[in-house]
């Protein structure tokens, strides 16, 4: 009788029977390879809405206006490293692609990273190759960060590609306030083939960092001596005030930057003058998972909306006249500066971005919606990005974000060559 | 006379338990969960209510009574990642974006319902004061009181065994007595070294009905390492300790 209503149990309530799962914990997926292979294949297309009265966008569309721009964007990045002993050598290689109808097709493939390791010890490593540094600690910008390409503002997290260099960590250990001591010199050569976009050709670049974790505070002292560029120093910190509290700035100074710009009749010259940059920022999570961070950044490097406003009538007068006369000369020059820092992600003076996530409302697991207002203090203008992101799906990475931008003529967002924009973004980690 | 020997007698049974120190016990069950300095691979493993699950491997590092290293193994999205936590300072390293950012205790870097405290936790004896400890038949209830502020929970429950001196389950508490999740000690086992504790942890949450994440320990193992591993400066390296 118990033996039937057991069956009879199992049989209509077949979870009883197992309502205490079993976890299983393989130990091969743990075992360690001296050898590792990976990569991310990611699919991104984005559709503009472009603003035919925007400078930008006269500038770029003047042979091919159009009211829409639909891009396809790929990337596919493989890495892989091998480790033997107190040795390992790592690659990270990086293809993108991209298609529209404007632009056609292009492709880029580049090492990102590609350098090897020797590490004797817990205290001290040497590095030596194509690698990157990402000294600082804003999340938007770096002004500290003197020697890697700059990062994407609007999208900080993406890999960027490295220099070539040796560098070297010496770390040390403490009791007592001061916790940890590490210097990380390096040099970064510059000659002909050999990080030729870097800056001036011909030399041995030194650079150097003290890092300190003193009374709870991260804090770094940054030193990049004259060579192919000119000499720069700066600090950065970043403390926890409470547990779901922090702050975070960095300084910089640089002597003697030189910068090309345009005067009020169009002409082009060039100041030299020491420029301080700076950053202060805040992270904040509440007890309901919202994320804010807010960050004001002064570029000292950056124009001013005087300088910005006469770059965009040089444009105007070159458009103008190529419509008149066909004569791209101007427009062609004005292409020439925007590669020269006017078209910069963050060329003016004075911006605040905040940024708000918040992760898994509702209870939908890793499910993270978030806005990002990146504001242009100078000129009064601003871009809004809502975005949706979903990693439900191990190792598939699911984004879809909007870009609104608003600001009136002559201003940074009022210039851009679009108004909206609309991006989806599936990246697969393998 | 009869009267007075069974009144020796008594006391003397009774002696054990009004002696009972608390933070002597707490220290016990600590050392009984993990040696002092140890590495140890983990799974973790986010169970949705559909039955859905989500997995994370992970290579952990600890030293001392503050010192807490932990490397993402898998998946392939989350590979090279790494925590690591100096006293109340936390940070997570993601090799894309190259330098470590500060987090916080109560943040998750895996999603679910275990916190970065829960991933690089320190010993009880270490964030917690013992306020009282009651009996309840074959355990233990130590009522347990955050040390201070930056404690991820104010108020700890945990029900110990008595025999084992290991935990059996552990509600975590707001100040204002809110439970926030409930932790369950489960399948004890022999990880060799002397070490024998339970080789899973699951955890509910009220805050997310329905869901459930899961800890599965293996090769816990007593191991010393310096000082040096343990700062932002090493965190991409950490693979190379094992």
């Amino acid at each position: 009788m118990i033996q039937i209503a057991i069956l009879f149990l199992l049989l209509f309530f077949p979870a009883a029977g197992f309502a205490e799962e079993s976890y299983t914990f393989d130990a091969a997926e743990i075992e360690k390879n001296p050898y590792h292979f990976g990569g991310y294949v990611e699919l991104r297309p984005v559709m503009y809405v472009l603003d035919k009265d925007a400078a930008l966008y006269q500038l770029q569309y003047y042979q091919d206006p159009r009211s829409t721009l639909m891009e396809w964007n790929g990337r596919f990045q493989l890495e892989g490293s091998y480790e033997k002993g107190i040795g390992r050598v790592f690659v990270k290689t990086n293809t993108d692609l991209r298609y529209s109808t404007f632009a056609n097709g292009n492709e880029r493939t580049a090492i990102f990273d590609g350098y090897g390791t020797l590490k004797p010890s817990p205290s001290w490593k040497f590095e030596a190759g194509k690698k990157t540094l990402k000294w600082g600690k804003g999340y938007a910008w770096n002004p500290v960060n003197f020697i890697d390409r700059p990062k994407d503002p609007y999208d900080p997290d993406l890999p960027i590609e490295g220099y070539i260099m040796a560098t070297m960590d010496y770390i040390r250990s403490f009791d007592g306030p001061l916790k940890t001591f590490s210097f990380t010199p390096v040099l970064i050569p510059v000659y002909d083939h050999i990080n030729d976009d870097y800056g001036v050709n011909n030399r041995l670049n030194v650079a150097g960092k003290v890092y300190l974790l003193l009374y709870d505070t991260d804090l770094d002292f940054i030193y990049c001596a004259d060579g192919s560029r000119t000499a720069r120093m700066g600090m950065d910190f970043s403390r926890n005030i409470t547990t779901s509290f922090e702050i975070h700035g960095e300084l910089a100074y640089i002597k003697d930057y030189q910068q090309p710009f345009l005067d009020s009749a169009g002409v082009l010259q060039s100041r030299t003058q020491d420029v301080v940059s700076g950053l202060m920022g805040i992270r904040h999570l509440t007890t309901f998972d919202l994320t804010t961070i807010l960050e004001y950044y002064h570029n000292g490097t950056g124009f001013s909306a005087d300088d910005m406003k006469y770059y965009y009538n040089y444009i105007r007068q070159g458009y103008n006249r190529y419509n008149s006369t066909g004569n791209a000369q101007m427009l062609n020059a004005a292409q020439n500066l925007a590669t020269g820092g006017y078209g910069r992600l963050s060329p003016m003076d004075d911006y605040l971005q905040l940024r708000m996530s918040q992760k898994e409302p509702f209870d939908i697991l890793y499910f993270t919606p978030a806005v990002t207002v990146m504001f242009n203090l100078d000129d009064k203008s601003y871009n809004i990005t809502p975005e949706l992101l979903y990693t439900g799906i191990t190792n598939l990475e699911l984004r879809l974000r909007a870009g609104f931008i608003r600001g009136s003529r002559d201003t940074e967002f009022g210039e851009k060559t679009n108004d909206y924009r609309f991006e989806f973004r599936a990246g697969y980690y393998f | 006379m009869f009267k007075i020997i069974i009144f020796l007698v008594t006391m003397l049974m009774a002696f054990p338990v009004y002696a009972l120190d608390g933070t002597v016990l707490l220290k016990q069950v600590d050392r009984n969960l993990n040696p002092e300095s140890y590495e140890m691979y983990r799974k973790l493993i986010n169970v949705e209510p559909d039955g859905k699950k989500k997995e994370f491997t992970l290579f952990s590092v600890k030293k001392g009574q503050d010192k807490v290293a932990a490397l993402f193994l898998a998946p392939a999205s989350e590979k090279g990642r790494s925590t690591l936590r100096l006293g109340d300072n936390m940070w997570l390293y993601i090799p894309n974006v190259g330098k470590p950012i500060r987090i916080t205790s109560l943040q998750s870097v895996v999603g679910g319902v275990f916190n970065n405290a829960d991933i690089l936790n320190l010993d009880y004896a270490v964030e917690y004061d013992v306020a009282r400890v009651e009996e309840t038949g074959k355990e233990h209830l130590l009522h347990l009181k955050a040390k201070n502020k930056n404690v991820a929970y104010d108020q700890l429950k945990m029900w110990a065994d008595k025999v084992k001196k290991l935990p059996t389950k552990i509600e975590c508490l707001t100040a204002a007595n809110m439970l926030i999740k409930t932790l369950y000690f489960k399948d004890q086992k022999d990880f060799g070294g002397g070490i024998v504790r339970p080789a899973v942890i699951e955890t509910d949450s009220p805050l997310y009905k329905g869901y459930k994440s899961v800890m599965i320990f293996a090769k816990i193992k007593k191991r010393s390492f310096k000082d040096e591993v343990f700062t932002l400066t090493y965190m991409p390296n950490l693979e190379s300790l094992r």
